[in-house]
């Protein structure tokens, strides 16, 4: 037979034909024709080629077979999640981008983030650093409050969870393991985020888990191995380098103290780890009406930090069962997780770069377990002195376990009378509870005469529930279609919080310490949706939200959006161009609210009774004290308004696809934890609806296939976003970011006119050979004194640039994936170079302290508020990574139905940058006993049975 | 589902208004923390849930702001560290958004918010005495927290009554008066003298603290008032309080006892009119007398002598107020600089550290240590922290001494009601106890207003009083009288007159559009 384009007629070679179930197979020719023997009556054949829907012909006897391929439409049919309810891609109104399982980063991937990393313009996930487990910042286009939380929302199976960090948990995406995860879904515009309201102010991520499906039972076993190595250390003086500097610089006593070693004790406390993970998962259908899916899912990590470890156990199980003819359906989702912590003491991270390099890490007359003290004359540690990094980590023991369910069920049902009418209940459950502890052996080097050590133990105990009811009607008439929601939904927030220390008990103090807090949020929404002729789609949102962490008076807001969109492909011009597939001109604004991060009860006024050490002698008895709160009763919600247009556009049989968007969003009554007269209230600050806000910016998205071949497929996708946030209006200078060095000191600042937590920094004057005078600095009004009046602000830690360029490559059975990232005109402060880099630093206190390497760019000699202060530190943090290299090969038919992918994953590959730093990606711009991402090498076998 | 969205506090440590101001007991606490806002630096110790936002919290406590502005600006004291905004203090440079004259601000405008807010809810309790009391004591604390106002800062608001509504500034006179009016008319609810629980106040420190207003008055508000000055020093005198004379530890010298970890029970709690008190594990902070006995240390000083742990090698003072001393000198180094003195006061460390002062920064050796404070009782022990981190010793705020020294001063000043015979034995009876004789004795023809400013100088250095004395003295900022440092140049420079008063908050400046800036920021 022949195989040919139904579009065009024309011939389709390379198409894959293939007798379902056999391996008896064979390929089109350039002319589209193709021939296969040994084909019975009943035998089903099956037709595919990329791009194009696949299919399946039952064979009856013909001798001749030919099959016209339609144009595979999925791309534009995807259907995209959104909140209470999902919509095809086609008819998308806002700014969405959906990351299916096929487009995930490959290889060892612990958390959900790193599924999506590099992959979404305006999307940034960046983790704290390199400990196994690891939580990250996500930001959807930039930052966009300043006191309240800036992280997006995250909604698992329609439960909106809580932002309150699970305690004990390194990171509160632990709990789903990234093997369950089908898709995620971004919403960044608030056209399409408004539907949630007031949690939905730094946009969205739906994560949808995978599901049932399917006839019979499939199984899915995956395993890896991961190897990670660290890559690179921060610079610092090695032991000859050390001598040579305190033989010139130090008096007697402190050349006496040298020791004839030489330690490198960063190579002292990191080491090469390794880590493993195992998944194994069931699809399938029980009886003819319940589609099942189940997974087992275990990690163990351990850190290259010595001693970190992390191991995870996850299970879940989905069930879908329809009933009554499919009118009712229910689905099922119960998702449970354990993890055990065991962190590594990560003092170790800063007192390794500041420990003299000259010291052996024992010394047999230590008290202190043998290892090396810097003892003053009582024999107990110099109270100054940092304390030996081998030792921290041998000595702290800190571990916790968490424990976590997710589960919901949502019951739709369609009308019986009127199938057009669905209603659906959701009931949701998400509850954490983590145990940890904390205990330092006596035997770690403490300045405390008394010291026989220490525990530490807290409970942390979350709970939040859901209660959503809504009703959709979605009917076409004609040309005209439409989709509406209305709802309700309720949502409550618990925790509970226990801590005990041993130090206080032993001083016959107050040891225990509970925590509770609880808040509610209610809303009701709707939302509306018109499609005329498939050309032109109108969406209206309208949310109502309240919350018991405001006052009476301004706890509901009211949060509408409008979208427009017009599918230009669909128009009589374009609905024949052989060109354009696609073409959507999408516009829409929206506003949204914000109270995520703040503070219960705030408009009460209340009394903190003091705990632990805060009591106060009268007469012969101390007593507790109460202290009046500060006190905000007219807290509003902040209010988010973004405007967004876009384009969505499809080419050449959607070989060229992507969007543009160019968005600006203004907050306005942003809280932000301001400067209040004390003379009016109980504070100085006090979270307040002050200042506006505004972030600007444009993403653009391209993913091309270059090549589409039977044997050899070729994808390119480069995403690129340029954002800018600015504060538009401030009354205050709110002063952030605290560093080491000094004490108190902090490095950025609030302000109008700037970016949020830009640097405010003194303008550091150099000499003619381009070396930093110390302490000399422009004194920019003039007055002939040095004092903050003379700072000003230069950059800030975001990007204003960020670009992913990714590839995929599959020739015959291999696969290869390249994920590259690169962010443009990020800032970093080098908070290790500035408050580790000093002279008197290297003598002082009668003991020794290693320097930064920096010390040899600058002679700086003292440290003061003003050097720390010093623009010099502020680099330019760009960077380019190569974060992830993964090569598959995959053996077909390795027993009956079966693949199995066996794969080599290389990550964190190579970063370029010139700042100086450890690594330049550092979240909050502060570069400060960074945990050193390690360099990863992972091998995994995935067997499909 | 709605009236789920009225949520009450559920955390145990949180209370209403109703629990607080359920009866005196339970009201005791809310005093309490008018109190111990001056102590201490929020609701848990030693760091945690701060009062003040915005400065590193150890950094916030009352008297350890007091000591930076007070102290640091002065001929008494350097200190080593890069804190953001410490090193302007000594050079007199600081600007508007200073954190020290900003947190200090921040504090007392917040005691005065936290004692309107009392005054008004502790009414409702009527008549009873002991409330009464209560009531009176806020209102002391209100003026004492006005009292350091006006000093600091000169015009501020006035404000008696918790509002939202942003305040009108006053002026210096309006505050002086109100201070003056509260004081006096307090007394009538004030305990009798040394009839309250120690660490409260009674009449006494309201006749303490208008002495120490009116001795001001003429550098606050250009008025003579030395004879009121007079008067009050003298009924605090002649009150139940004395002068320490208990050598508790046999040293030979009844000052030391005066900062011992058991300055509240060793004798010299007679002398202590108005106290912030410390204790090592009940009332624990950063600030206070356990920032002064770790900073004070370095070098090769031996912490455990002092009862703490550690160093953190930060104060030191400058060769002028070691010089202070130069009369009482009874030994001295090869190079001739002294290290051992007759007056018990000059309590210095001197091994390996210099009397010159080249470097400020990071170098403690650069400049007599102090041994003033000390977490050891008179007994030899360590204070009750076994692990050496926090001091019990309890800070005077005001002390008797001082009304001797105010009365000598008022007196010479022209003050009517006192003498210059008295006012002489008044000082010879603290410098008899400095010496442990009569050995150190002046003539009334010694007791010169330069002299009582010395004499200030070597009684209450560190103590948190310098910057105000000296301004009294029209020393601050002029040429006539320059320290290593002054003015950011080693040998001492004079700097412009504004710098008598601090700055208030540039922020606040910015956010209540009713405050004008002081002159010069």
């Amino acid at each position: 037979g022949t195989v040919t384009e139904s579009a065009t007629g024309l011939p389709v070679p390379g198409v894959n034909v293939i007798v379902q179930g056999t391996t008896n197979g064979t390929i089109s020719n350039f002319d589209g024709e193709y021939s296969i023997d040994n084909v019975s009556d009943g035998d089903i054949l099956s037709f595919s080629f990329l791009g194009f829907a696949t299919q399946e012909i039952t064979y009856s006897g013909q001798s001749t077979l030919d099959i016209q391929l339609e144009e595979d439409s999925a791309a534009l049919d995807e259907v995209v999640v959104i909140g209470y309810g999902s919509v095809s891609k086609k008819d998308a109104t806002g700014a969405v981008d959906q990351v299916s399982t096929e487009d995930f980063n490959q290889g060892p991937v612990q958390t959900a983030g790193q599924l999506i990393t590099g992959k979404v313009a305006g999307v940034s996930v960046t983790s704290g650093g390199g400990a196994p487990g690891e939580g990250q910042t996500i930001n959807i286009r930039g930052q966009g409050s300043l006191s309240l939380t800036s992280s997006p929302l995250i909604v698992v199976d329609g439960i909106p969870l809580s932002n309150d960090a699970v305690g004990g948990s390194r990171n509160a995406l632990d709990f789903i393991n990234p093997s369950d995860i089908e898709s995620m879904t971004i919403l960044k515009d608030a056209s399409s985020t408004a539907i949630y309201g007031s949690r939905a102010a730094n946009g969205v991520i739906m994560i949808t888990t995978k599901k049932g499906k399917g006839n019979e039972f499939k199984f899915n076993l995956s395993t890896s191995t991961t190897v990670y190595t660290p890559t690179d250390y921060v610079d610092v003086l090695d032991g000859d380098q050390f001598r040579t500097l305190i033989n010139e610089i130090g008096d007697d006593a402190a050349i006496e103290r040298l020791g004839n070693t030489n330690t490198d004790w960063q190579d002292e406390i990191y080491t090469t780890s390794f880590g493993s993970e195992h998944n194994l998962s069931t699809t399938g259908r029980i009886g003819d009406f319940m589609p099942v899916r189940a997974s087992l899912g275990y990690t163990d990590q351990d850190g290259v930090l010595k001693g970190d470890n992390f191991t995870r156990t996850t299970a879940s199980v989905n069930l879908r069962p329809s009933f009554l003819d499919s009118h009712l359906t229910v689905e099922l989702n119960g998702r449970g997780m354990y993890t055990e912590n065991t962190f590594a003491n990560r003092d170790a991270i800063g007192s390794s770069v500041d420990f003299d390099p000259t010291q052996s890490v024992f010394d047999e007359n230590s008290p202190f377990g043998g290892y090396f003290t810097w003892l003053n004359s009582e024999n107990v540690q110099n109270s100054l002195a940092p304390t030996n990094p081998v030792a921290l980590l041998a000595f702290k023991d800190d571990t916790s376990e968490v424990r976590r369910f997710i589960g919901n069920a949502k019951v739709d049902y369609d009308f019986h009378f009127l199938p057009e009418l669905t209603a659906t209940v959701n009931v949701g459950l998400d509850k954490s509870n983590a145990n940890g502890r904390v205990v330092t052996s006596d035997q770690m080097p403490s300045s405390a005469q008394d010291w026989n050590g220490a525990y530490n133990s807290y409970s942390n105990e979350n709970t939040n529930k859901l209660f959503d009811a809504y009703l959709t009607y979605d009917n076409d008439f004609d040309v005209h279609s439409v989709n509406a929601v209305a709802g309700y939904s309720y949502q409550s927030f618990e925790n509970d919080n226990y801590s005990y220390d041993s130090e206080l008990k032993e001083d016959g103090l107050d040891f225990e310490d509970i925590n509770k807090a609880k808040s509610v949020l209610l809303s009701y929404f709707g939302r509306f949706n018109y499609n005329f002729d498939n050309r032109y789609l109108f969406t209206a949102t309208m949310r109502a939200d309240s919350s018991s962490k405001l006052n009476p008076d301004d706890r509901w807001g009211y949060f509408p959006s409008f979208a427009l969109a017009w599918n230009l492909n669909n128009e009589s011009f374009l609905e024949s161009s052989a060109v354009v597939d696609q073409l959507k001109l999408r516009v829409g604004y929206g506003e949204i609210g914000n109270v995520n991060g703040l503070d219960d009860y705030n408009f009460l006024t209340k009394y903190a009774g003091s705990i632990g050490g805060a009591s106060y002698q009268l007469g012969n008895q101390f007593y507790q004290t109460y202290r009046p709160e500060p006190l905000n009763e007219d807290l509003r919600w902040e209010v988010g308004k973004t405007y967004n247009l876009g384009l969505d556009y499809g080419l050449f049989s959607n070989r060229i696809s992507g969007s543009v968007n160019v968005y600006l969003k203004k907050t306005e009554d942003l809280i932000s934890f301001v400067t209040v007269d004390p003379f009016t209230n109980f504070a100085n600050a006090i979270d307040d609806n002050i200042g506006d806000m505004e972030n600007r910016g444009i993403e653009f998205e391209i993913n091309v296939v270059p090549v589409r071949k039977e044997n050899f497929n070729w994808s390119i996708g480069y995403n690129i976003s340029y954002n800018e946030n600015e504060i538009t209006n401030l009354p205050d200078e709110v002063p952030v970011g605290g560093i080491n060095g000094g004490t108190g000191n902090t490095i950025q600042l609030h302000k109008e006119g700037f970016a949020p937590f830009s640097y405010w920094v003194f303008k550091q004057v150099y000499d003619e050979n381009g070396r930093p005078v110390e302490g000399a600095y422009v004194d920019r009004n003039g007055d002939n004194e040095i004092n903050d009046d003379d700072k000003y602000l230069y950059k800030d830690p975001y990007a204003d640039i960020s670009m992913g360029l990714n590839t995929n490559l599959n020739y015959k059975s291999w696969d290869l994936a390249i994920v590259t990232r690169a962010n443009l005109g990020n800032y970093a402060y080098n908070n290790m170079a500035s408050s580790k880099s000093f002279e008197t630093r290297a003598t002082a206190n009668a003991i020794l302290r290693n320097l930064q390497s920096d010390y040899y760019n600058t002679g700086f000699v003292t440290t003061t508020e003003t050097n720390l202060s010093s623009d010099y530190y502020v680099q330019d943090a760009s960077f380019f990574k190569l974060d992830n290299i993964t090569l598959g090969y995959t053996l077909p038919e390795i027993f009956k139905e079966s693949t199995l992918r066996i794969y080599g994953s290389a990550l964190n590959v190579l970063t370029v940058t010139d700042y100086e730093g450890l690594d330049p990606e550092i979240s909050g711009g502060i570069d400060n006993n960074f945990y050193p991402r390690p360099r990863t090498f992972a091998i995994g076998a995935n067997l499909n049975f | 589902c709605h009236a789920d969205l009225d949520q009450d506090p559920i955390d145990p440590d949180s209370f209403t208004e109703t629990n607080v101001f359920a009866d005196a007991q339970e009201a005791k606490s809310a005093l309490a923390k008018l109190y111990a806002s001056l102590a201490l630096t929020g609701q848990q110790g030693p760091a945690g849930q701060a009062d003040i936002t915005g400065i590193d919290e150890g950094t916030s406590q009352y008297t350890r702001m007091l000591y930076s502005l007070n102290e640091l600006t002065t001929d008494n004291a350097v200190v080593g560290w890069g804190d953001p905004g410490l090193p302007n203090l000594h050079a007199m440079s600081w600007g508007a958004s200073n954190d020290f004259s900003t947190g200090m601000y921040y504090r007392l405008a917040q005691e005065v918010s936290f004692c309107n807010s009392f005054i008004t809810n502790a009414q409702s309790f009527g008549d009873d005495p002991e409330v009464a009391a209560y009531i009176a004591e806020a209102r002391f604390l209100r003026a004492f927290a006005y009292y350091n106002l006006i000093d600091i800062y000169g015009n501020v608001p006035l404000v008696t009554q918790v509002s939202t509504v942003p305040p009108e500034q006053a002026s210096r006179k309006e505050i002086f008066d109100f201070i003056e009016a509260e004081l006096l008319d307090i007394q009538a609810n004030l305990k009798e003298s040394g009839a309250n629980e120690y660490g409260r106040v009674d009449k006494v420190a309201s006749w303490a603290l208008l002495s120490k207003l009116y001795l001001n008055a003429d550098s606050w508000v250009s008025e003579d008032r030395y004879s009121d000055a007079v008067e009050f020093s003298k009924m605090a005198i002649n009150s139940t309080y004395s002068i320490n004379t208990t050598d508790a530890n046999g040293n030979g010298s009844a000052y030391d006892e005066l900062f011992l970890a058991d300055n509240n029970s060793n004798g010299a709690q007679s002398e202590f009119i108005f106290t912030a008190n410390f204790d090592g594990n009940e009332s624990k902070t950063y600030g206070g007398t356990t920032f002064l006995v770790h900073a004070s240390i370095g070098g090769s000083m031996e912490a455990s002598e002092f009862g703490v742990n550690g160093g953190w090698e930060g104060l030191r003072a400058t060769k002028a107020l070691v010089n202070q001393f130069d009369y009482a000198v009874t030994q001295t180094d090869d190079d001739g600089n002294p290290v051992e003195w007759e007056d018990s006061r000059a309590m210095f460390y001197t091994d390996g550290q210099s009397l010159e002062i080249n470097t400020i920064a990071n170098t403690f050796t650069d400049g007599y240590a102090v041994t003033k404070f000390k977490n050891i009782d008179s007994e030899g022990n360590q204070g009750s922290d076994g692990g050496g981190d926090f001091v019990d010793t309890d800070l005077p705020l005001i002390r008797l001494a001082e009304m001797y020294l105010n009365y000598a001063e008022a007196v010479v000043r022209g003050g009517a009601g006192g003498d210059l015979a008295t006012a002489t034995g008044y000082i010879n009876e603290l410098r008899e106890r400095a010496f442990g004789d009569n050995s150190g004795n002046i003539n009334s023809s010694d007791l010169t207003l330069n002299f009582i400013l010395d004499e200030r100088a070597r009684e209450l250095y560190w103590e948190g009083q310098r910057r105000t004395d000296l301004i009294r003295y029209n020393l601050f900022t002029t040429g006539s009288y320059l320290w290593p440092f002054k003015g950011g140049t080693r040998s001492g420079t004079a700097v412009e007159d504004f710098r008598t008063l601090f700055p208030l908050p540039g922020n606040l400046i910015s956010v209540n559009p009713n405050l004008t800036q002081n002159t010069g920021y």
